[in-house]
């Protein structure tokens, strides 16, 4: 345990009416390797505590160490797959790779540079779509490109921002099947944090899921352990008591009310 | 350019085989759309000239009619460069003149509004220090500052040069300034993620995004400075398409300051549409 550790975390912004608390007392341990989801509804913190992994946001309160070593500010040991892809529209899919990589690695010669993008193109079957431009590719292809681009710089941390968010439920999921092929092919050493809101996705991927209450001032309200064994499959784990469990107890989690009461919907018709 | 392209292209094809009915109605249907086109240009341009020969006729001769305006600038534009010393040079000389003042002027402020641009929209100190003094010299007619450009550089022509460069600068400025600062925080994210080093981010990120914008500031300042241009050789006078207008209308020349009205805008009209072709090749879509 603790390679990547949040201790008493507070995360605050300025706003014009004043200081807004968005996380505070965060307590996280993650193992080298684990994969850990985050979810939560929405406006409750999730991408911030992502982002303070990222280096993009610092802690108003509190600690966040990778390796031993406090987080300071983004590093290329740390990939990230945003939210909205981020590609930049005015370079081609290769390219989108290369930057990055060529920015993040600095001690690799071009030939290898070059060697990696291709590598990491053809692991996301997106070869032969390297030379088209954003525009021109689905929002899948967008994201295997912007997934192949936070793998290209070998991070040692992947942060994943509700990366399948905006696409439908076949892409997706081929897309978490492609994302486990990615980790397992690096020997299952990457520890990987996701932000989602989706509680399939969180079961099928990760190790734990980590449920937040609702912000202003959210903080972790249940650290869910999921012990499904791996290589999972989509249709085998789905039937498994294990998975039922957790999925009734994430929903319960994170909904007051999960059925609809008869006399609400009688009211309504009436009405 | 493109249209023909395309349309010789489709018209090859049907002409020597391989034609089919789609092909056929979409080559039929083009070309319709274009003499649409044509002819409502040709009868905007009649009315024009209908309403020009009226007004002719009605004052009597005191504005030439399009016809005897037509013989004059036939007569300019058949022989543009003759040179018969410093106060009578063909159309030609002229308008390269004034061409090449213009191209001084604003390549110079364009080299300064660009660099000065990204610096405003890049930060905020730079923004607050030098935002209100472009707010406060922008409105200044470009001519006012040709008694400055004459003391500094002690010849009308570098005059000239000097309020065009004053002219180029303001669109280019706030064009350029305005695309940095609208760059959105999403590809900033990227450049940070991934450790993009400073010129990289220029490069890579900055550029490419503001490039529009930049683009659309000197389409703006190469009008304007077609515009100063007239203006500014009418005070400086010797030679230019400014000065050839009012040494017409001081020999009481009215169909060659037509004449001259026509090819300047004519000219105006070339350089938006070259800037506006360039304008279209670096717009990337989302």
């Amino acid at each position: 345990m603790s390679y990547l550790k949040i201790e008493n975390m507070e995360i605050s912004f300025n706003t014009p009416k004043g200081r807004f608390v968005a996380v505070k007392d965060v307590n996280l341990d993650i193992a080298k390797g684990e994969i850990v989801s985050i979810i939560g509804h929405s406006g409750c913190g999730k991408s911030t505590i992502l982002n303070a992994i990222s280096g993009m946001l610092y802690p108003a309160k509190g600690t966040v160490t990778l390796a031993g070593k406090q987080i300071k500010g983004p590093g290329p040991d740390r990939g990230i797959v945003f939210q909205n892809y981020s590609l930049l529209p005015w370079l081609t899919v290769y390219e989108n790779i290369f930057q990055a990589v060529d920015a993040a690695l600095v001690l690799t010669s071009k030939a290898e540079k070059k060697e990696l993008v291709e590598k990491y193109l053809k692991m996301v079957n997106l070869w032969e779509h390297r030379e088209k431009f954003p525009k021109q590719i689905s929002g899948g292809m967008k994201q295997r490109t912007a997934i192949a681009r936070a793998f290209a710089i070998n991070p040692d941390v992947l942060l994943l921002d509700e990366p399948f968010g905006a696409l439908d439920a076949l892409t997706k999921g081929s897309l978490h099947i492609e994302l486990l092929k990615m980790w397992n092919l690096t020997q299952r050493s990457k520890t990987i944090v996701m932000v989602t809101h989706d509680i399939e996705e969180a079961v099928f991927l990760s190790d734990r899921i980590v449920v937040m209450n609702n912000g202003p001032a959210a903080t972790i309200r249940e650290i869910e352990e999921v012990n499904l064994p791996r290589p999972r499959n989509k249709k085998d784990i789905v039937n498994m008591e294990e998975y039922k469990i957790i999925r009734e107890r994430l929903l319960s989690l994170l909904m007051d009310k999960v059925e609809i009461d008869e006399k609400d919907f009688f009211k309504e018709k009436a009405a | 350019m493109k249209r023909t392209t395309t349309l010789t292209a489709t018209f090859t094809r049907d002409w020597f085989g391989g034609s089919n009915g789609e092909t056929t109605n979409v080559f039929v249907a083009k070309l319709i759309s274009i003499i649409k086109g044509l002819v409502f240009n040709a009868l905007g341009f009649g009315i024009l000239i209908g309403i020009w020969y009226l007004v002719s006729i009605l004052t009597d001769g005191e504005l030439p009619t399009p016809y005897a305006t037509f013989l004059v600038l036939w007569e300019l534009i058949k022989d543009p460069f003759y040179d018969y010393g410093p106060n009578d040079k063909g159309i030609g000389l002229q308008l390269g003149s004034s061409l090449l003042r213009v191209f001084f002027g604003f390549t110079l402020g364009a080299i300064v509004a660009i660099p000065l641009g990204i610096l405003i929209g890049a930060s905020t100190i730079c923004k607050r220090m030098f935002y209100p003094i472009v707010q406060v010299l922008k409105p200044v007619s470009p001519l006012a500052w040709f008694p400055i450009g004459l003391v500094a550089f002690q010849s009308a022509g570098s005059a000239t040069i000097f309020i065009i460069f004053i002219t180029s600068l303001w669109p280019t400025l706030i064009n350029t300034s305005f695309g940095v600062a609208s760059l959105p925080d999403d590809h900033k994210n990227v450049a940070k993620a991934f450790g993009f080093s400073k010129w990289k981010y220029l490069t890579k990120v900055l550029l490419p995004f503001s490039l529009p914008h930049i683009i659309t500031g000197l389409r703006l300042s190469i009008g304007v400075a077609w515009l100063v241009i007239v203006a500014g050789e009418m005070l400086s006078g010797g030679i230019g398409i400014g000065f050839f207008v009012w040494d017409s209308w001081n020999a009481l020349s009215l169909e060659r300051v037509i004449s001259a009205i026509l090819i300047i805008g004519l000219v105006g009209l070339l350089l938006d549409r070259g800037f506006s072709l360039i304008e279209k090749r670096v717009t990337y879509s989302i």
